[in-house]
């Protein structure tokens, strides 16, 4: 995975484009030639709909001139005949133009540059593996059937397991001759002349649109266009705005907002609602955790991502015991999926909900919602998911007994074994490397339980004007930070256990998951400054920013997922964390380190890059991942920004306390949006950061 | 708005006890956000049992009388009387097309809600 210029949505050489949860992913040429594990096709709804769409010319492969990513939901492709990398034809031009709606839309032209007519064999090539997407991530083999149907300028490609059935139904404008493998068109083109067919690629469900006459009538992607691109240019002129000096963040800033947009997402099941899907192309689906923290590093400059997330995630919230999914009344789901392998219960994702910090998180973000926007309505109708979540805390999640949320997957075949955000199975262990059993109680979630009572006692006391449970909530809260202090201290150490285990025992390795715990307020003050110095020293902080994991611990490895690497999301909550103890400078320093690796980027940060010393490698090394744009990497400049500017709203005001780095220059934020109307925010970067880090070091 | 309404005395069954008792729940907090119609066809050999069910923003009304829907699901008597009672996931069950949906979905993805989770172990079979 790399960045191109230009924003191209590019994976290697793949060029995508989506709407929604349907997306495409080709090569330069547009063509799809998919294996079995190669991540190349049209998907919908979690299922791959089409993985051959090849286009010859007289037999001939095409060579790309150019692709043109005209909007994320649009490409032009230009061609030409032939492969030869020095001789290319001129005399024709090939244009594919692709948009994606529910299936996809290609008008295909072909130009004539001579003097003379011409006949062409014009040959698209169809397929389709039907894989679910956990198949081709894991590499599965298809337990069903295949089935092609040929009709008059159309073809149908159907898989078909018992029940299940999905189809994809491919229909030209011009007259083709079809057969099973693709549709061929006979095309004469008059001196300097064009020919155009439109090809239209329909997803059919069944059980949903099978039996409707015609279902293209959703999935006329080309009608929708219009209010598409309506949509993005809206979407934009609604942020603030971004002035600086400093042009990359200027582009880092835009990068973000386009990026966002891209990652909005709507299926059948939510019409006209949009919140932040989890990454693309594998994480385009509803992922409780990743909305959450989006909208939560979105809220101050879009806050409808998070009014969206909390309507949702509410509305799926768990209401039963199933150990299958993991689920709880009151808990919030983790991700939901369509494909074949939910449908049949290999996989759990209907939805799944082994997650222990989105149900603690969710309240949070309701509060932090009502903080920037003032919406009681929604909070009101929000009332009973927000309480059934502080109830999950206590009732459900204290699997040790001893108070706190701990996790352990009932579903043992298909759940998830670390179910907080650092999901890998090695990313919490003991100093020396060994792993601790289950239940865990990592100790970030007892600060996102500490903040939801916190918080959850402060919508009580205003919004449901219930000062009952305003007082209980505060007192199990002020309860749980003196036990918390007491329970996960590492007095020698002066740091916090980034776990207890089964036993209660602390979990002592060194991880940034104590720079949450500033974010949610559980740390003492008369700890902050002990937190704060291991944070900023050498063996978490990079000159990047702050890794998941110690140098020096027994699993640090400065490439491995959650143990060593630096991750832009984690250090963007480090850095408000920061803020809210004080330490405006140091919040500075990580946020210049991530906003510079940025700028390798072209202002799209990765999930996470290498742990390596800065001053060692120069540039930030990405660490391989399948996502990309990945949303909580997206929110992370916003949330910066945020930080840097101070901002933070009180009452019906926002305050503005900037602490820039000095290399920033000037900043100016205009029309921040909130229950304030719009205000402006200004900032001149005053922080010397090489002073602060050569002190650390 | 009424909790309830009466039921057709033809049905019974386990699909009839899920739509009676939920006429009787009165108001349902869960379902405060949303609104609207849902049609249920019960198909028995050629006999089709139908329900609706209003959803008024928690309130819930269910009736067997003809009327406008947002939303509806169509499925085999067995397979609903096993959603009825946990031992069928509908969402699953939907995936593999054997529940025909049509209209608002959004609207159903919330009102599965109501539907039981699997019997456990201890559970007393329903």
């Amino acid at each position: 995975m790399r960045a191109t210029q230009k924003g191209e949505r590019v994976t290697g050489d793949l060029v995508q484009i989506l709407e929604g949860n349907t997306f495409v992913v080709s090569d330069r040429r547009g063509d799809i030639e998919a294996s079995s594990t190669d991540p190349t096709g049209l998907f919908s709804f979690d299922t791959r709909c089409l993985s051959r769409w090849v286009l010859t010319v007289n037999g001939q492969r095409l060579t790309p001139l150019s692709t043109d990513d005209l909007q994320y939901f649009e490409t032009r492709f230009f061609l030409v005949p032939g492969t030869g990398t020095v001789y290319v034809d001129a005399k024709l031009s090939v244009i594919r133009e692709r948009s994606v709606g529910e299936g996809f839309h290609e008008e295909l032209t072909i130009l004539n540059h001579d003097d003379a007519a011409i006949d062409l064999d014009v040959r698209i090539d169809v397929g389709c593996d039907f894989a679910d997407l956990f198949e081709v991530k894991d590499a599965l083999a298809k337990k069903g059937t295949y089935e092609t149907r040929v009709e008059d300028n159309q073809i149908m490609l159907g898989y078909r397991r018992d029940t299940f059935f999905r189809a994809t139904r491919i229909t030209a404008s011009e007259p083709a001759q079809v057969d099973e493998r693709g549709l061929t068109f006979s095309a004469k083109i008059e001196p300097h002349g064009r020919w155009t067919t439109d090809l239209d690629v329909v997803v059919v469900i069944a059980g949903y649109n099978e039996s409707r006459d015609d279902p293209t009538h959703e999935s006329d992607s080309k009608k929708r266009h219009p209010s598409l691109a309506k949509g993005l240019d809206r979407w934009i002129d609604h942020a603030p705005q971004l002035e600086s000096t400093d042009d990359a963040l200027r582009q880092t800033y835009r990068r973000s907002l386009v990026d966002l947009a891209a990652l909005r997402f709507s299926t059948r099941t939510m019409p006209n609602r949009y919140l932040p899907a989890a990454g693309l192309p594998w994480f385009m689906t509803i992922f409780g955790r990743d909305s959450i923290f989006t909208s939560l590093q979105a809220l101050p400059f879009m806050s409808e991502l998070a009014a969206t997330t909390l309507l949702t995630l509410g509305e799926r919230q768990g209401s039963r015991i199933d150990d299958f999914r993991d689920e709880d009344p009151g808990r919030i789901l983790h991700e939901m999926r369509f494909g074949e392998m939910t449908a049949f219960e290999e996989r759990p994702h209907s939805p799944y909900y082994g997650c222990a910090d989105a149900t603690p998180l969710y309240v949070v973000l309701l509060d932090e919602y009502e903080r920037w926007t003032g919406d009681h309505k929604l909070v009101r109708e929000l009332e009973y998911p927000a309480r059934a979540a502080l109830n999950w805390i206590d009732e459900y999640a204290n699997l040790q007994g001893n108070g706190y949320i701990a996790y352990k997957r009932r579903n043992e075949e298909t759940g998830l074994e670390n179910q907080c955000w650092k999901d890998s199975w090695d990313s919490i262990s003991y100093r020396d490397g060994t792993l601790p059993g289950f239940p865990r109680a990592t100790c970030e979630l007892q600060g996102y339980a500490y903040d939801a009572k916190v918080r959850g006692a402060r919508l009580a006391r205003t919004v449901w004007h219930d000062p009952e449970f305003a007082d209980k909530l505060e007192k199990e809260a002020a309860d749980l930070k003196r036990r918390f202090n007491r329970d996960y201290w590492l007095p020698d150490d002066e740091y916090y256990a980034v776990a207890l285990d089964a036993d209660g025992r602390q979990v002592d390795a060194l991880t940034s998951n104590i720079g949450h715990l500033l974010w949610s307020g559980i740390v003492d003050r008369s700890k902050a400054k002990s937190v704060v110095r291991h944070l900023m020293g050498p063996r978490l902080f990079s000159g990047w920013g702050i890794r998941t994991m110690a140098e020096g611990e027994g699993r640090y490895n400065p490439i491995g997922y959650h143990v060593g690497t630096v991750w832009p999301f984690d250090n963007s909550f480090i850095a408000w964390g920061l803020r809210n103890y004080g330490f405006k400078e140091e919040a500075a320093v990580v946020a210049e380190g991530i906003l510079n690796a940025a700028e390798f980027f072209e202002g799209r940060l990765p999930e996470a890059f290498g742990g390596y010393l800065r001053s060692t490698t120069k540039y930030p090394v990405q660490y391989p991942t399948a996502c990309s744009p990945q949303a909580w990497s997206t929110g992370a400049p916003l949330l910066l920004l945020r930080t840097m500017l101070g901002l933070e709203p009180a009452g019906e005001n926002l305050i503005i306390d900037p602490s820039l780095p000095a290399s920033v220059g000037r900043i100016e934020l205009l029309d921040i949006p909130g229950r304030w109307g719009r205000v402006d925010a200004f900032g001149r970067g005053r922080v010397d950061t090489t002073k602060l880090k050569s002190r650390r070091r | 708005m009424p909790a309830t309404e009466t039921a057709a005395p033809a049905a019974t069954g386990a699909a009839a006890r899920f739509f009676t008792e939920l006429g009787r729940s009165g108001r349902l907090p869960q379902l405060g956000t949303v609104s609207g119609t849902i049609r249920f066809d019960i198909v028995d050999g050629s006999d089709v049992e139908r329900w609706y069910v209003t959803l008024a923003k928690g309130d819930v009304s269910v009736s067997q009388n003809d009327r406008e829907s947002d939303a509806s699901a169509r499925a085999e008597r067995a397979l609903f009387d096993g959603i009825a009672s946990g031992r069928v996931n509908v969402v699953a069950a939907m995936l593999r097309g054997l529940v025909e949906v049509d209209g608002d979905l959004g609207l159903l993805m919330v009102f599965q809600k109501l539907f039981p989770g699997p019997p456990r172990a201890g559970d007393t079979e329903r």
